[in-house]
């Protein structure tokens, strides 16, 4: 296991490398010259080969890389063009809250998936079963910001429960982290539970038909301990699986969902560094993105064994 | 609970001592299949004494495993129910019981084992777990207390270093080792009835000596009455003390062992007996010929009604009442049914 372990970590070497190379190219793929953008728009000559000078832009193109992947192993991500800061300072101040909505987000759909979907395979083909899967297709067709423009008109205009838009970061306690918190994680959720619904159901149909539930069954054991305990075990690898994609795509929707509710994560600092064309902060969460897919994966991968002993490293 | 006698006359008196402990009377199970229904136990009923092993025989699709789960009520609600008869455990009428009242005999009182010893175990949970969690559900014992009753039956079934094969899951064990953990599971509880479906089939000829004689031996030790369901003659008649033949969901044929495999009256039993080699030189005909019998033709179609024998399109003996007329299941011999309009000249015509 361990073993196993060390040479997945030794694995994602490659993996960033190509990451890295691609980031840095992109710098020089884009239309323009870098050193002018930088600089702004009314800058002389002179100024841009200044800041030409100063970021190295100069040097050849192999030197400049291997410049940024030495940087990128002592954890330096660039700084950003126009705020002068640190990407790396940046995005510490932006993590809490993206890390904060992606697991509200991961909770609120599993927690509502899970059961859905075994509630639907076990009564398959009822009235339960269609609702649940009218309900995923709903899940799946409606856009995160639509949806989130419901809620918020719903709960926080008309209801008046929650907050409209905002962050409210853990030091000023957990329960306003949560209300602040609410709306938007059910926004962005309704995809994956939609996703998490309907694999559990699927995966909880094909387990339902085996063998060993008739076992159980003739063992006397209840209704409720056979699904959660001897289906749902089994059925759990596909349904962990998907859970792990949901997490890579999570990326894209936190970037949605942070802009409707007007929350300062990551996502914004992405779709503000785009707008403003800051590259090295786009560089540097691209990096961080890629990383966290890629540990995100590992622990998928690990958790199989837990839930399936034939499953060994 | 009060012992209530059986309301139609049992088929076969029961020994003065042995009193009955299952009794099915017009057992009637159907299937709604979008082709229609299909009649797959149509009127069966019979009697099992306490510590007695019956066996059901009869070709695949002739309704004996499906007895089996009506009995135990585990027949896919959605899929088919039981639509008439009784079947009575220790005086309680079990085919109204609720699900909950169900479950506290299934595994319990009545125990199950089934054909495939392969997929018949939960794979994400050791098999110390699965014979554990039997004997909490029933017995309120605690997780200690669980655990070393399934050690203890894991080396009643004799299973070598039962400590360590508790711990392990079953695709680490072989399928006679998952069939002995099947049958560790169906009597940690010490039911009065277990149910064994095909236990043998799927396993290697020299294991399933081996797990017949467990299970004759565990059933002596313990007192629990078994309904063998098998395919094969052989285990039959190395293993029942009284037998039942099924034929497309009806009893044909039912006797004490011997008195069958002396006497057969049914032109299906008969068709069976000669269908399975035979190691005698006795001269008998179809040693001579050197081959093995056939039963021709067909199992009928489930899905229609049938008005007579079901039999009669297979039937050698067959004459025009047979396919219009259900033959009454009586006695032909002291204590040996058959349902069989031509039994008379089935009997007198040499095997």
């Amino acid at each position: 296991m361990t073993a196993y372990i060390v040479r997945r970590l030794i694995a994602t070497i490659p993996v960033m490398v190509v990451v890295a190379l691609f980031v840095f190219f992109l710098l020089h793929l884009t239309p323009g010259d870098p050193a002018a953008v930088i600089a702004g728009d009314d800058a002389s000559p002179a100024e841009i080969e200044g800041v030409r000078r100063k970021l190295g832009l100069d040097l050849p193109i192999w030197q400049q890389f291997g410049i940024y992947a030495w940087n990128l192993l002592q954890g330096d991500l660039g700084t950003s063009i126009f705020s002068n800061l640190p990407v790396l300072t940046l995005v510490k101040q932006r993590l809490e809250p993206t890390i904060v909505l992606a697991l509200a987000t991961l909770f609120v759909a599993v927690a509502f998936a899970i059961p859905m979907g075994v509630l639907a395979a076990w009564k398959a083909r009822s009235f339960v079963d269609r609702l649940v899967m009218g309900f995923s297709v709903l899940g799946f067709a409606v856009p995160v910001f639509l949806f989130g423009y419901v809620l918020i008109y719903v709960f926080a205009i008309q209801l008046r429960w929650l907050p409209v838009q905002g962050y409210r970061p853990l030091a000023m306690g957990l329960d306003q982290t949560l209300r602040s918190i609410a709306l938007p994680a059910f926004a962005l959720g309704m995809t994956y539970m939609a996703l998490i619904a309907r694999i559990t159901r699927a995966s909880m149909l094909e387990v339902l038909s085996e063998d060993y539930i008739r076992t159980a069954h003739a063992k006397g054991v209840a209704q409720k301990s056979v699904l959660l305990r001897h289906a749902l075990k089994n059925a759990a690898v596909p349904i962990v699986t998907v859970i792990g994609i949901g997490l890579a795509l999570l990326i894209s929707g936190v970037v949605i969902t942070e802009t409707v509710f007007n929350i300062p994560g990551l996502g914004r600092l992405t779709v503000d560094a785009i707008l403003k064309r800051d590259y090295p902060i786009i560089q540097g969460l691209i990096i961080l993105f890629a990383g966290a897919k890629v540990m995100v994966n590992l622990a998928i991968d690990l958790s199989y064994t837990f839930f399936d002993p034939r499953i060994r490293y | 609970m009060t012992a209530v006698a059986p309301a139609v006359s049992a088929p076969i008196a029961a020994p003065a001592h042995a009193e009955t402990i299952l009794s099915v009377r017009d057992l009637r199970t159907q299937f709604f299949t979008r082709d229609g229904v299909v009649r797959a136990v149509d009127g069966v009923s019979f009697d099992l004494k306490r510590g007695e092993t019956l066996c059901i025989v009869g070709e695949s699709g002739c309704g004996k495993s499906v007895t089996a789960l009506s009995i135990l009520g585990l027949i896919p609600a959605g899929a088919g129910r039981i639509v008439g008869g009784s079947v009575r455990f220790e005086g309680t009428e079990l085919t109204t019981l609720s699900e909950a009242e169900m479950r506290r005999i299934r595994g319990n009182r009545i125990s199950m084992i089934f054909q495939e010893p392969m997929t018949s175990l939960n794979p994400v949970f050791t098999v110390g777990q699965q014979i554990a969690e039997s004997v909490s559900i029933h017995q309120g014992l605690n997780r200690r207390q669980a655990w070393d009753r399934a050690i203890e039956m894991l080396s009643l079934v004799k299973i070598a270093d039962p400590k360590r094969r508790a711990g392990e899951y079953p695709h680490q064990l072989s399928g006679g080792m998952r069939q002995r953990v099947m049958i560790a599971i169906a009597l940690a509880c010490n039911p009065q009835v277990l149910i064994a479906d095909e236990p043998t089939t799927a396993l290697d000829v020299t294991i399933q000596a081996q797990i017949l004689n467990l299970m004759l031996e565990l059933k002596d030790r313990l007192g629990t009455a078994i309904i063998l369901i098998t395919h094969d003659l052989g285990v039959v008649a190395e293993t029942a003390q009284r037998v039942i033949v099924m034929y497309a969901g009806r009893k044909a044929e039912e006797a004490a062992v011997d008195e069958l495999f002396r006497h057969p009256i049914h032109p299906y039993t008969r068709g069976l007996m000669a269908s399975i080699p035979r190691r005698s030189a006795a001269g008998r005909r179809s040693q001579v010929r050197g081959r093995l019998q056939e039963i021709t033709g067909i199992v009928p179609s489930l899905r229609e009604e049938i008005p007579g024998c079901a039999f009669a399109p297979r039937c050698g003996f067959a004459v025009d009442r047979c396919t219009r007329e259900q033959p009454p299941f009586e006695a032909h011999r002291p204590a040996h049914f058959a349902a069989c309009w031509e039994a008379a000249r089935v009997v007198g015509t040499p095997r």
